[in-house]
């Protein structure tokens, strides 16, 4: 593979030809790419491809056909898992990462995702939604220009994600960053993207790439949001989606 | 213990439980909560040493013989020892222990973490980390001082080889089992080498080293002894094989039961609290 800077000013390009795991094609001819501070949601049932997908997008998986480029300015990524340091304090866990500012940003940008208080717990003492708001600070704080999301409401319950899901608007807002989230429920990539692609099929492709209909203030209605699932989702055969 | 099953039932052990609980045995049962907590901890080791004085007591009561004498004996022994040479003695012995078991942590935790981050290196020479596991201590020491010559260097040089490849082989298990899903995370944050190595890799060995530095501590002291038995003329090792051939056995007792006092101490100032502290962000 290649991999180089984008040189048409895209926060991310990818042109993939091929991911084979082995003898197994797991992704085929996958192309697209995000403009600066665009959000863009990789909707897919689980197991389609959509965390490789991400790690051929940040580069950590490198071994594929095709070629990725990145635009100027950092890359961040909140992993599903929260991949904090259990052995350093949340505040800690934001510090040492380069680009991010030292302690005094690490509190405020805690402060930000609504763990002021917990600046100093170990990540094994607050709850996963805790966490998962860590990480999501962590991100934020190297001021990225692309930042990857894999799943990030996944397990939490219904209020906390809700809870989450408007903090990653709000984070995104006052960032700028251009954001690739993958998920697997509709109404999340409504609730949170300017654009929707769906991963499908085996190999899997990409089956649509849309716009969505709703703007970034009418997507924090979750009724608006709910209400726009069904006919933006039309046409889509059944089954790409079944457990979305 | 074999290294690894000590690894795994500390590694079992110190997630099961509170930081440090595994070193307050028995705290549930002890009596009085107005206790400090450095005393609670300390009364059943205590009442276990206690009993196993008494027992030997009353063995050397009923024995009545020279060969086997009783606690009064060996502090009088001790008390004429320490006018003497005596912490001289075990001062030269404690400095040849810290010098092997600094020389053997930190080459054999270099080559562990090298055979466990390196398949191809580990596939050849697991050979011969077999190999040095299985060498007797004594051909060590003997071979050393064969081609070293009675010197202080071919002492420790014995020591150190023959506690590296234990040394090695738990690293190595830590060194496997270091979780990639950090790694990436370090590699897509950009994180320095240096920082990986102080805030991902060493915290992740931690566990690894303990149960190195307890094992070590253990083996590289008693192997030092037999080194001062062989070839040096003073150290614990030496006194021991000057008495053995007196036969004053309240004297080798003595200079024994020394020994062990300041290895535990080692242990319980050093080592147990650096763990403690190591292990504290546990839930």
């Amino acid at each position: 593979m290649t991999e180089a800077r984008s040189g048409s000013g895209a926060a991310l390009e990818v042109d993939l030809a091929a991911k084979r795991f082995g003898d197994r094609l797991t992704l085929g001819a996958i192309r697209f790419s995000l403009s600066p501070g665009e959000r863009v949601a990789l909707l897919g049932p689980s197991g389609t491809g959509k965390s490789t997908l991400l790690a051929i997008a940040a580069g950590t998986d490198r071994d594929i056909e095709g070629h990725v480029a990145r635009g100027a300015g950092r890359l961040a990524m909140v992993f599903q898992e929260p991949r904090l340091l259990p052995w350093r304090s949340l505040t800690d866990n934001i510090a040492l990462i380069p680009g991010a500012g030292g302690p005094e940003r690490a509190r405020a940008a805690l402060v930000e995702v609504g763990l002021g208080a917990e600046a100093d717990a170990w990540p094994q003492k607050v709850s996963l939604g805790q966490q998962r708001r860590a990480a999501l600070a962590r991100a934020l704080a190297v001021r990225p220009g692309l930042v990857l999301m894999d799943e990030p409401l996944v397990s939490l319950d219904a209020e906390n994600a809700s809870a989450m899901r408007a903090l990653i608007r709000r984070v995104l807002d006052e960032t700028g960053a251009a954001a690739l989230i993958a998920t697997h429920d509709r109404a999340e990539a409504l609730a949170l993207a300017d654009r929707v692609l769906v991963l499908g099929g085996r190999p899997a492709v990409l089956v649509a790439d849309r716009r969505s209909p709703l703007d970034r203030t009418a997507r924090t209605e979750a009724s608006t949001v709910e209400a726009a699932v069904a006919p933006f989702f039309s046409g889509l055969e059944s089954g790409v989606l079944s457990d979305a | 213990m074999h290294p690894l099953q000590a690894i795994h039932h500390q590694m079992a052990d110190s997630r099961a439980s509170r930081p440090g609980s595994r070193w307050r045995g028995g705290s549930e049962v002890a009596p009085g909560p107005s206790l400090p907590p450095i005393l609670r901890r300390a009364l059943w080791p205590i009442a276990s040493l206690a009993g196993l004085i008494a027992v030997w007591w009353i063995a050397a009561l009923i024995a009545d013989a020279p060969v086997l004498p009783g606690p009064p004996e060996v502090l009088e022994a001790a008390r004429r020892e320490m006018a003497g040479d005596y912490f001289f003695h075990l001062g030269a012995t404690v400095a040849r222990v810290a010098a092997a078991f600094a020389l053997a942590m930190s080459l054999g935790a270099a080559i562990g973490i090298a055979l466990g981050m390196h398949r191809g290196a580990d596939r050849y020479f697991s050979g011969w980390l077999t190999f040095f596991l299985n060498l007797p201590a004594l051909v060590t020491i003997i071979l050393c001082y064969v081609w070293l010559g009675l010197s202080e260097v071919a002492a420790i040089t014995a020591v150190a080889i023959n506690k590296i490849p234990n040394v090695a082989a738990t690293l190595r298990e830590g060194a496997r089992a270091l979780s990639r899903d950090l790694a990436e995370m370090a590699a897509l944050y950009g994180l320095e080498r240096g920082a990986r190595l102080r805030h991902i890799v060493l915290p992740q060995l931690a566990p690894f080293f303990a149960v190195a530095a307890r094992n070590g501590l253990a083996l590289v002291w008693k192997i030092v002894l037999v080194v001062e038995l062989l070839g040096r003329s003073n150290g614990v090792g030496y006194m021991l094989h000057l008495h053995f051939q007196l036969f004053d056995v309240a004297t080798i007792l003595a200079y024994a039961f020394g020994f062990i006092l300041v290895v535990q101490a080692i242990e319980l100032l050093i080592l147990e609290p650096w763990e403690r502290y190591a292990t504290r962000w546990r839930r």
